[in-house]
């Protein structure tokens, strides 16, 4: 019998769509593996269990009655708990609005249930969105599937790990500074940041109105593709959404790659990387340039104006929505978390409005210096081996430990600040066992393409397919029941 | 106290009415050093008529034809 786990988002929505498997079917498969994993991985901070049954059945009764279905029909999912349903939970990850419910729904939540998708619980996050490791003092740090000590990238770590660990199909995570890509890359699982303005972020939790994205983790490139196909696009409550046409995302992967011309930078973003990242990096490329793709090394222009601007405008932006917050219960937060805001708000009024203002220009003259020659930029979507939860945890590390921590996102950052669409899937293992991305970048709105190179890259590799160890050890079903509050 | 710290959280705590919540946040506005340097080695690269829109336009003068 098929374990209804292992399905990728694609196949579950089209078992379903034809009758094949039962919405409820998959809703308890997924309890199942989640009951089983997340004692050890704290992935989920809520659980809807009885909206989710409801839903599961009224998804098998639409197919019992040859209703229209959605690209998304009776899919179970969960998403990082920052994306608004109304009256439900919305934590944000924080002991500040542990208890708090929105009064809105999501744009894109209200995207994936037309396209027939349901949600079944909110999932654990870095606190406000502000760590790119998973450290979370008020619901726990979030383990990493492929050796629990280790961090499973950040923010959007529960998204990461219950894709990762077979207990979600697709969970929405946002990217400010890596978020997405992040925990793709730490948990073996493929996410994009689509291009800045791409997708609404109405009923999202801000953290940088300038530099947050809405965006998938997903099993596979395919899945990444049927997600961004229903939730991208003008929304008129998201006046920052693009009204540029969205095309059909999946229909555009033909794993054609001859021809496309791949940059690999030579500055930045191999800096001290180590030699596990180096190497997967170089046999995935050998993985492209045998579908036709040709590589060449490409020197990035205005890096250091990009890291200079980008470190400024996603900080005192986070300092100043939080700003009152700061003022009246600072110990409410993580200490790295109000530790790491606490300096933005030194940082003066016009470094500010340079950085801003010089985003247009700067991205103007990279993508004319760098897409005049290639196509997509290659790059490690992290450029060391996973450090530890230990080695990252700034709350009760020794001084310089945030050194380490602020490395994790040394290659996500610049495509926040350029509002440039980067996919990360997964390409290896270091050392310790643990997954190593790829991260594809493109020009603005081509999201299409760095799709197509990432899903032509998993039909000649198995690592989106391979499962961590931990799934094998845990017998399904056997854990003990876990404590979480319903919504 | 190191001059430049004091300096950073007399400003902060005048400007915005906010202590430093902990060490993690003193060790970090230390690090702000870097950020003045990074910044003034971009200095004279902003050009006066540059403004905040013309990211926006900048998408879309380059995006994917």
């Amino acid at each position: 019998m098929t374990d209804l786990t292992e399905l990728s988002l694609v196949d579950a929505a089209d078992a379903v769509r034809t009758g094949a498997v039962r919405s409820v079917e998959l809703l308890h498969a997924v309890w199942a593996r989640l009951e089983a994993m997340n004692p050890q991985l704290n992935a989920v901070i809520w659980l809807d269990r009885e909206g989710a049954e409801a839903s599961a059945r009224a998804a098998d009764q639409a197919v019992r009655d040859r209703a229209a279905l959605g690209p998304l029909h009776g899919v179970p999912m969960a998403h990082k708990d920052m994306y608004y349903q109304a009256g439900k939970l919305s934590t944000c990850g924080s002991a500040i609005r542990q208890d708090w419910r929105p009064a809105v729904t999501a744009t894109v939540i209200e995207r994936l249930a037309a396209a027939g998708a349901y949600t079944f619980g909110g999932l654990n996050m870095a606190e406000f969105a502000q760590n790119p490791t998973g450290h979370n003092k008020t619901f726990g740090d979030c383990h990493n599937p492929w050796n629990l000590p280790y961090i499973t990238g950040g923010s959007s770590s529960g998204s990461g790990v219950s894709v990762a660990a077979r207990f979600n199909y697709m969970a929405l995570g946002s990217d400010t500074g890596g978020s997405i890509r992040l925990p793709a890359s730490a948990c073996g699982a493929t996410g994009i940041k689509p291009t800045q303005t791409r997708v609404s972020r109405y009923g999202v939790m801000p953290l940088s109105f300038t530099c947050d994205n809405v965006g998938p983790l997903c099993r596979t490139a395919r899945d990444c593709a049927r997600i961004m196909t229903v939730i991208a696009g003008r929304d008129a409550r998201d006046p920052t959404s693009a009204d540029i046409a969205v095309p059909d995302y999946e229909a555009a992967l033909d794993g054609d790659l001859r021809g496309l011309r791949i940059g690999v930078p030579v500055n930045w973003f191999f800096d001290n990387a180590d030699d596990d990242v180096v190497g997967a990096f170089a046999l995935a490329m050998d993985a492209l340039a045998a579908r036709g793709a040709k590589a060449r090394k490409i020197e990035l222009p205005l890096m250091d104006a990009v890291a200079a601007c980008g470190g400024i405008v996603s900080r005192v932006e986070a300092a100043a929505i939080h700003a009152q917050w700061m003022r009246d219960c600072p110990q409410a937060y993580g200490g790295h978390i109000s530790g790491r805001m606490y300096p933005a708000y030194a940082i003066p009024a016009p470094y500010y409005v340079e950085a801003l203002s010089r985003r247009g220009p700067i991205l103007k003259a990279f993508a004319d210096a760098v897409f005049a020659d290639v196509d997509v930029l290659a790059t490690p979507t992290i450029r060391t081996n996973l450090p530890t939860l230990a080695e990252t945890d700034i709350d009760h590390g020794p001084p310089g430990t945030e050194h380490r921590f602020l490395a994790v996102s040394a290659n996500t950052r610049p495509f926040n600040y350029l509002g440039l669409p980067a996919v990360s899937v997964p390409c290896g293992l270091d050392s310790q066992g643990c997954p190593i991305g790829l991260q594809i970048a493109g020009r603005p709105f081509a999201e299409a393409r760095v799709l197509r190179v990432a899903d032509a890259y998993q039909r000649d590799t198995d690592w989106h397919r391979r499962r961590p160890p931990v799934l094998d050890t845990v017998a399904d079903g056997k854990a003990a029941r876990i404590g979480l509050s319903i919504a | 106290m190191d001059p430049f710290l004091a300096e950073i959280e007399q400003t902060i705590a005048r400007w915005h009415g906010i202590a430093a919540p902990n060490e993690p946040a003193r060790r970090m506005a230390a690090d702000l050093a870097e950020v003045i340097h990074a910044f003034e080695q971009q200095r004279g690269a902003l050009v006066f008529e540059d403004e905040p829109a013309s990211f926006e336009a900048a998408l879309r003068q380059t995006m994917e034809r």
